[in-house]
């Protein structure tokens, strides 16, 4: 029996050279799993060599598991190494075949636009907020009496017919609201100073279509009235706006007009420097200081208040800011137009 | 108003030049629009006397002419088309070098005859619109000069816009008075005639509509042209030369401000003249050949007999001048302007005349504008006076009567933001303007405006006047110090939020006229309520839109006409309705406030409450992309809908669920559009069009649309804003989820299944989702079985089968009670 250990001895060697070789050659973990069973598992020469070890003498049970465990050793170990190669292998080969081509563009899933005119007047009414203003609003079908007499526009003056009001069928004196000033008329027959609002709003005038004119428009209404409130108030208010708006390096001048709710009333134009060396000035806005009977028709102390008010027409800054050329592209919701700002 | 440069400047020395001086005009409050210079490009064009004329030896119509050359010397031949001079006239000849307008001249044969430069006409060299012939300057024109040193042509000619208050402004007289003031210097008006030692005729004023009636009679008027100089100014200021009396009261009203109208005075019955008002019925025929029939109130002037003009708008047709005349009345009256525009805004006829009375006349102005009329009369037309008349009103009219002013210079200089514009300055810039002031003992001023300026009466006025002659670019930059706080209020950021809620589902900002004409697509509570525009513009925008919805479909429409696979659109803007309308009582039902815009005395103003509207069509995506199947659904809108509540609502309030209650509904699909009820009141619809309503306004199907009401969650917003949102325990023990079926008959909304889950899971539930519907013939017709997703979970334990179990049971009891039935 004493020569047994040395043939399962041999055994062992040739099963260990057979399965490194195995280990080495298996390009999967599946073919390196079949490695695994056809070398250490229950049908395998190896439990085989285990089974006779009991017929063994103590001593030679003793050498023979010592080559076992050295077996299962270096088995394991290599067994080891080449699970680890293989998965790193199967790893690069899966991120090489999710390579993607990011520079083509993206699934055009996106948020719509806000129109340009929504835009344009939140970063008016912003600007205003920023300097202390709150925001009003009224009504875009409007009585005649916000619209008109609260406004020193009496019915015989001929600002009322230059107006090119359109007016509402069935009610006594109702039209649609041509400016935003009514609801000045609103916040100050319901409100005593100091007041500082801005009123944006749809406003009409009976003008046809066309680049330059629409019976619809947009304007922000500007209104300060409190003690001691000054025309070099007004200029400075609407200097900030300008260069918020505009660009720091721009000025404003003001130029006398008649408004009827202003005395003082003035144009407002903003400076500009066109690329070739044009300086110019460009009108945007009219604004002056409340006029006396505005205030008294309106419930408020002129001896005691005064206040300024403008009004800005929303299309105007945008057109001039953005190029716009024709004011019915504002109208037309062409998705072209709208997503593009 | 049309100023010439050379009438302007013959009453105010100007010393700029006239970019400088438009420039500060500008700044002073004469805007100027334009300026024009009619009659540029005429160069070298000089006068010539006729020395000779024959006919053309081979042509019929033309003449061959010798006229003096250069400096009066020498002759120069050349061919000439007209026939109106003769030997000894003088004429504009423009010699070969000279240009006018469009045309440089050089020496051509015509038909054999080299003609050396050609006479020019009036209308050639812009001066008028008379073309039968050429120039004829007057007998005493010096020949040989450049025709500039005659008549100023292509002189500039200023145009300004004049402001609705400054009826001043309608005259070269009142501009070159303002010019004086800007400038700081003096102004002479034309000097007139004395008057003639005669009355004229009997003039009875019995109304208070006419301050002042001043008249001169002339006779042996000589009707005929009026002379170049004059001619040249009336084109320059658009108005027609016709002849030299209705010339010469067209150039007095141009240059004094003051209307004018001349009678023939042989056909006045009387003669006498009686100024009042009409009692109606009764009619005039107008100048212009017009019956005008009269109602109570017209201001009208009769001869003895009937009316003979429409005061301050237009004269008689029966007693205007013709070429026989040869005796006229000149009238210069100062009329009521609120009469006179009521006449002219009724009969449609505004004339030069009416808006010069409209915005108010100088008062003072008639006798001087009558007496200037007859001096150019007498000496353009060869007329005698033989009278000269004013009727004035007893006591001054309560319309023509103005106050002196008391002017506190302390407040001109708070109010502009002026500390040192001191009270003498203050006075030296009214008296400039014409204005007569005194010191009151109050360190006040006592101010009364010139009589030419209508638009002072208040110290406010004074005050523009103030800051105006000084310059507003005088008026520094300050910041006001605001007392209040400012910012949007929380329901303003509300509003901001649903319109960016709405974007971020795809959708694009629409913003239309609120017009709309004929049928438009039903919204949300219809009606054919309707609010009606007396002056549409168009018979397509006869009404204010009653939805978002139509204007939203012609845009989506107009997109689909670009070639767009997929548009998808939102507004948020007001619908309008009438007072009574179905859509007040939804408001009614819905806003705990008062709703209404109303005018002063509480009347109401038409429905007109925000609302959104969504439209969208076709492709999700576009064309450009693998996905090309993914259309807009209903359920896209309802998703927009449904978190736009779930933002706007009270947070953790109960009743702000909307309700989805399917309808069938003109124009809409009927199996596939609900109306959207809050608390059990329509507040919005959604659902897709009809497919013959899409085909019929060619759009491509899908066409899904909604619309709802924001007024009944932006004013259920207090001004501080909804409480802040309290914050919810997030269970650490894991969650369990368990899914449910409930069979039930369509009848039972989805609402109510999704109720009864809820009632079984209790406490225990953290989240609900709808994920399968399903139909089949072992439940039978009419039915479905929702498959519905819970996840459970308890802060204080891990859930176990039996929790599960549990939950199960009641859902299926709950379930039972609204005739539901759960599959095991």
């Amino acid at each position: 029996m004493s020569d047994a250990v040395p043939r399962e001895t041999d055994t062992l060697q040739r099963l260990r050279d057979e399965a490194l070789a195995a280990i080495a050659q298996a390009g999967d973990p599946a073919a390196l799993n079949q490695v695994r069973v056809r070398f250490t598992g229950k049908r395998s020469e190896l439990a085989d060599v285990q089974k006779r070890m009991k017929d063994l003498s103590p001593d030679g049970r003793r050498a023979l598991g010592q080559a076992l465990n050295a077996f299962r050793a270096e088995f394991d170990a290599a067994y080891a190494t080449r699970d680890a190669e293989l998965a790193s292998a199967a790893l690069a080969a899966r991120l090489e075949s999710e390579r993607l081509d990011l520079t083509l563009p993206p699934r055009r899933l996106r948020p719509g636009r806000p129109h340009l005119l929504t835009q344009v007047e939140q970063e008016m009414l912003d600007v205003f907020i920023g300097m202390g203003f709150q925001v009003a609003e009224g009504p875009e079908a409007e009585a005649g009496v916000y619209n008109f007499d609260l406004l020193n526009i009496e019915p015989d003056h001929p600002a009322r017919q230059e107006m090119d009001t359109i007016y509402v069928d069935g009610f006594d004196d109702v039209v649609l609201r041509t400016h935003t000033s009514p609801v000045q008329a609103r916040v100050m027959t319901t409100q005593q100073p100091p007041i500082a609002v801005v009123v944006p709003g749809r406003t009409y005038r009976a003008d046809s279509v066309d680049a330059t004119h629409s019976p619809v428009f947009s304007q922000v209404e500007g209104l300060v009235v409190g003690e001691g409130i000054t025309m070099a108030d007004l200029r400075g208010t609407l200097l900030a706006f300008s260069r918020a708006l505009f660009g720091e390096d721009r000025d404003i001048r003001l130029r006398p007009s008649f408004f009827p709710f202003t005395e003082p009333s003035a144009e407002v134009d903003v400076s500009f420097d066109a690329p070739g060396g044009n300086h110019g000035w460009l009108e945007i806005l009219g604004a002056g200081m409340v006029d006396p009977n505005v205030l008294a028709m309106c419930g408020i102390d002129p001896e005691r208040y005064s206040g300024f008010a403008f009004g800005i027409g929303i299309e105007r800054v945008a057109m001039l800011r953005h190029g716009v050329r024709d004011i019915r592209e504002f109208f037309e919701s062409d998705v072209r137009f709208v997503a593009h700002f | 108003m049309k100023l010439p440069l050379s009438w302007l400047t013959s009453m105010v020395e100007v010393e700029l030049s006239v970019d400088e001086l438009t420039a500060l005009m500008s700044l002073r409050g004469l805007e100027v629009e334009d300026v024009h210079r009619p009659g540029a490009g005429t160069a070298g064009v000089r006068t010539a006397r006729v020395l000779h004329h024959q006919p053309h030896p081979d042509a019929d119509r033309l003449r061959v002419v010798r006229v003096t050359g250069d400096g009066g010397d020498g002759e120069i031949e050349l061919v000439c088309g007209a026939a109106n001079f003769d030997v000894g006239d003088v004429v504009a000849h423009a010699p070969p070098g000279g240009s006018i307008p469009g045309m440089t001249m050089e020496a051509r044969p015509i038909r054999g005859v080299t003609s050396h430069g050609m006479l020019a006409s009036a209308r050639e060299l812009q001066l008028g619109d008379d073309h039968e012939g050429i120039l004829v300057l007057p007998a005493d024109t010096p020949v040989g000069i450049d025709l500039t040193e005659v008549i100023p042509v292509g002189e500039p000619v200023i145009e300004i816009a004049v402001q609705a208050d400054r009826g001043d402004h309608l005259s070269v007289l009142g501009v070159a008075r303002d010019l004086a003031a800007i400038l700081d210097t003096t102004w002479t008006a034309p000097e007139v005639p004395e008057p003639a030692p005669g009355p004229t005729i009997p003039v009875e004023l019995v109304t208070d509509g006419c301050a002042t009636f001043a008249t001169w009679a002339l006779e042996d008027v000589r009707i005929g042209p009026s002379p170049p100089w004059l001619a040249q100014r009336l084109t320059q200021c658009g108005m027609r030369p016709i002849d030299v009396v209705v010339d010469v009261t067209n150039y007095v009203m141009l240059e004094l401000g003051q209307p004018l109208h001349a009678f023939d005075l042989a056909t006045l019955r009387g003669p006498s003249l009686r100024v009042r008002e009409s009692t109606g019925g009764e009619e005039l025929t107008t100048l212009d050949d017009q019956v005008r029939p009269l109602v109570s109130g017209d201001l009208v002037i009769d001869d003895a007999e009937r009316p003979v003009s429409l005061a301050g708008v237009m004269g008689g047709l029966d007693t205007e001048v013709t070429p026989d005349t040869t005796r006229v009345l000149l009238e210069a009256a100062v009329w009521d302007p609120v009469r006179i525009r009521r006449t002219s805004r009724r009969l449609g006829l505004e004339s030069e005349a009416s808006r010069r009375f409209e915005r108010g006349v100088d008062p003072q102005g008639a006798e001087r504008a009558v007496a200037r009329a007859a001096g150019l009369l007498l000496e353009l037309a060869g007329a005698t006076a033989t009278g000269t008349d004013s009727a004035t009103a007893a006591g001054t009219p309560a319309w023509a009567h103005r106050e002196r002013i008391v002017l506190q210079p302390q407040r001109v200089r708070s109010l502009l933001g002026v500390d040192d514009l001191t009270t003498e300055q203050q006075a030296a810039l009214l008296a400039r303007g014409g204005c007569d002031v005194a010191a009151t003992a109050e360190d006040a001023l006592d101010v009364a405006p010139p009589s030419w300026r209508r638009d002072l009466t208040r110290p406010a006025d004074l005050v523009e006047e103030v800051a105006r002659l000084h310059g507003y670019d005088a008026i520094p930059s300050t910041l006001p110090q605001l007392a209040v706080r400012g910012g949007l209020t929380a329901a303003q950021r509300a509003e901001r939020e649903a319109r960016e809620l709405a974007l971020s589902f795809g959708f694009h900002e629409s913003i239309s006229r609120p017009f709309v004409g004929g049928e438009p697509f039903a919204g949300l509570v219809p009606t054919d309520g309707r609010v009606v525009l007396g002056n549409p513009l168009a018979q397509d925008a006869s009404a204010m839109r009653p939805t978002l919805l139509e204007g939203l479909l012609q845009a989506v429409r107009r997109n689909v006409g670009q070639g767009r696979a997929g548009t998808a659109l939102v507004e948020l803007g007001r619908i309008f309705r009438p007072v009574e309308d179905d859509l007040a009582r939804a408001l009614d039902a819905t806003v705990k406030d008062d709703w209404r815009w109303t005018d002063p005395e509480g009347g109401a103003l038409p429905v007109q409450p925000r609302a959104l509207g969504l439209v969208a069509q076709g492709l999700r995506l576009g064309d450009d992309w693998l996905d090309v199947d993914d259309r807009w659904s209903v359920y896209d809108l309802l998703a927009v809908v449904d978190t736009l509540v779930a933002r706007l609502a009270p947070p953790g309030e109960a009743g702000w669920d909307l309700e989805r209650v399917p309808v069938d509904r003109e124009g809409w699909h009927p199996g596939r559009t609900a109306a959207l009820h809050l608390r059990g009141t329509e507040i919005g619809v959604v659902g897709q069009l009809h497919p013959a309503v899409a085909e019929q306004r060619d759009l491509p199907e899908p066409v899904v649309a909604g619309e709802v009401l924001l007024e009944p969650f932006l004013l259920a917003i207090p001004r501080e804003g909804h409480p802040p949102v309290p914050a919810r325990t997030l269970v650490r023990h894991p969650s369990m989820s368990i899914d449910v079926a409930l069979v039930a008959d369509d009848a039972v909304p989805y609402a109510s299944l999704e109720a009864a889950v809820r009632q079984g899971a209790g406490t225990l539930l953290d989240g609900l989702w709808w994920f399968d519907e399903y139909r089949g013939e072992q439940l039978g017709a009419g039915r479905r079985s929702v498959a519905i997703r819970l996840r459970l979970q308890d802060p204080d334990r891990q859930l176990t089968d039996e929790d599960a179990e549990a939950v199960i049971d009641r859902v299926a009891a709950a379930a039972n009670e609204i005739g539901a039935t759960l599959r095991r």
